[in-house]
């Protein structure tokens, strides 16, 4: 049994709304799931309530085959599992301090953090933008170096909230050539998606999400 | 013309370094800054624990602050005389009539703009500064501080507002101070007495010093609040 992620009867309601209903959520190992459905459907809430951000009920959450709870979050499932916010914030400082930024908050020392930030900006081809300041990046740049961001901490799951949605062509090619990087290291991915940007990923599994509730697609 | 000639006295006083009044120039920047660089921090703290936190009476807290924004400062000043004087709770202190005293009430001025600055600044903070930092595995501190950062220039606006009020505040600064010369004489009190003693050469050289002050930190306020909206 190689699940990387289990949980059952996930829930979240705000007053009478129910937001999120998922009877079962299996994630393998190495896989990536792309999660589509119409707006308002539950595929946000759904990766935030993975990644600690929204609360929400499970009845039995198991990740790398440990009993977590989602809520209260555990601070240490941050380092394992990544989120990326549909369009991701940079903190104004340099591309820099904010590649090492998750690694320096988790205890990482300066010199690993610097030679692994490194690493992931080499891995992102960001380096002609390390001396731009964060605001004035394009859409697509923006995104990537929130993705170089995250790889930097190595995560085994990444949740992408809509990572190709509102970039251009080369922003969109760029940014779904990281995630197939991504993807072929191994790490499992559950990629939030609206339309069918990110079918040319080979290999995935379609879920769907209808008014909070999950279904596999075929 | 009596106006000409006390402006022309008045310049005078300014340019020749009268130890007096630079005196009660320092007295007053001394007091005041000393008393931001108390508040301050804590206010900071205060405030973006507002912002961010979901407790039982927050609403009312929240009302709370900014209803002391408007209270009259001759009331703090009150409030603090009955603390601090020999028969009140805080009396064996000492401290009426003293530096100390003026200290703690523009401390206590300054707080609720800083609260409810800083209070809004991180209410208007973008969501995702907070939820990028949490994600990424930072602690309490670390996130507050980058939401801070991000926001830090609606925080030095408060700073600068703090400064403003207290920096020309006479009421409470009178009544615990006293006006005592070259101790708790500052420039508002210091104009309010010379004023009254119908001596307006240096209540007029201080007014401009006062307001050149006054002037700066606004200058500075409007740079802070530009410099934020820019970076949106």
């Amino acid at each position: 049994m190689s699940h990387l992620l289990s949980c059952h009867s996930l829930k979240r309601q705000q007053g009478d709304r129910v937001l999120l209903s998922v009877d079962q959520l299996v994630l393998e190992l190495g896989q990536t799931y792309l999660l589509t459905g119409a707006n308002g459907a539950g595929k946000t809430t759904l990766l935030r309530a993975l990644a600690g951000l929204d609360s929400a009920r499970c009845a039995n959450f198991e990740f790398e085959g440990v009993q977590r709870s989602l809520s209260p979050y555990p601070r240490k499932l941050h380092r394992r599992i990544g989120f990326v916010h549909h369009h991701p914030i940079l903190f104004s400082t340099s591309v820099v301090a904010n590649i090492t930024f998750g690694l320096h908050a988790t205890g990482a020392s300066r010199p690993e953090a610097a030679q692994r930030a490194d690493a992931a900006i080499t891995w992102a081809g960001i380096r002609p933008l390390v001396d731009t300041p964060p605001q004035a990046l394009s859409a697509g740049e923006k995104q990537r170096v929130a993705l170089a961001r995250v790889h930097a901490m190595d995560p085994v799951l990444y949740l992408l909230d809509e990572p190709t949605a509102n970039l251009d062509e080369n922003g969109r090619d760029l940014v779904t050539r990281l995630i197939d990087a991504i993807s072929k290291e191994g790490r499992t991915l559950l990629i939030a998606c609206h339309d069918r940007e990110l079918l040319n990923l080979s290999g995935v599994t379609r879920l769907n999400m209808t008014a909070g509730r999950l279904e596999v697609a075929s | 013309m009596q106006l000409i000639e006390t402006t022309q006295e008045a310049l005078r006083l300014l340019f020749v370094g009268d130890s007096e009044l630079w005196q009660i120039v320092w007295i007053s920047l001394k007091i005041s800054i000393g008393a931001l660089l108390l508040v301050t921090p804590l206010a900071i703290v205060a405030g973006y624990l507002l912002a961010t936190q979901r407790f039982p009476g927050r609403r009312i807290l929240v009302v709370v602050v900014q209803a002391l924004f408007a209270f009259p400062t001759v009331v703090v000043g009150l409030l603090l005389y009955m603390l601090l004087s020999r028969h009140g709770p805080l009396g064996s202190l000492q401290l009426l009539f003293t530096q100390t005293a003026m200290v703690i009430g523009q401390m206590l001025i300054a707080a609720p703009i800083l609260i409810a600055f800083t209070l809004s600044a991180v209410q208007g903070a973008d969501a995702r500064v907070r939820e990028t930092a949490i994600v990424l595995g930072a602690g309490r501190v670390r996130t507050a501080l980058s939401v801070l950062r991000e926001v830090r220039f609606g925080v030095m606006a408060a700073v600068f507002n703090g400064f403003g009020r207290v920096i020309s505040e006479v009421g409470c600064a009178l009544m615990v101070g006293g006006n005592i010369a070259g101790m708790t004489r500052n420039m508002p009190t210091a104009i309010a007495l010379e004023t009254t003693k119908g001596e307006f050469a240096q209540g007029v050289a201080l007014g401009i010093v006062l307001m050149t002050l006054a002037l700066s930190v606004n200058f500075a306020m409007s740079w802070a609040q530009g410099a934020g909206d820019q970076r949106r």
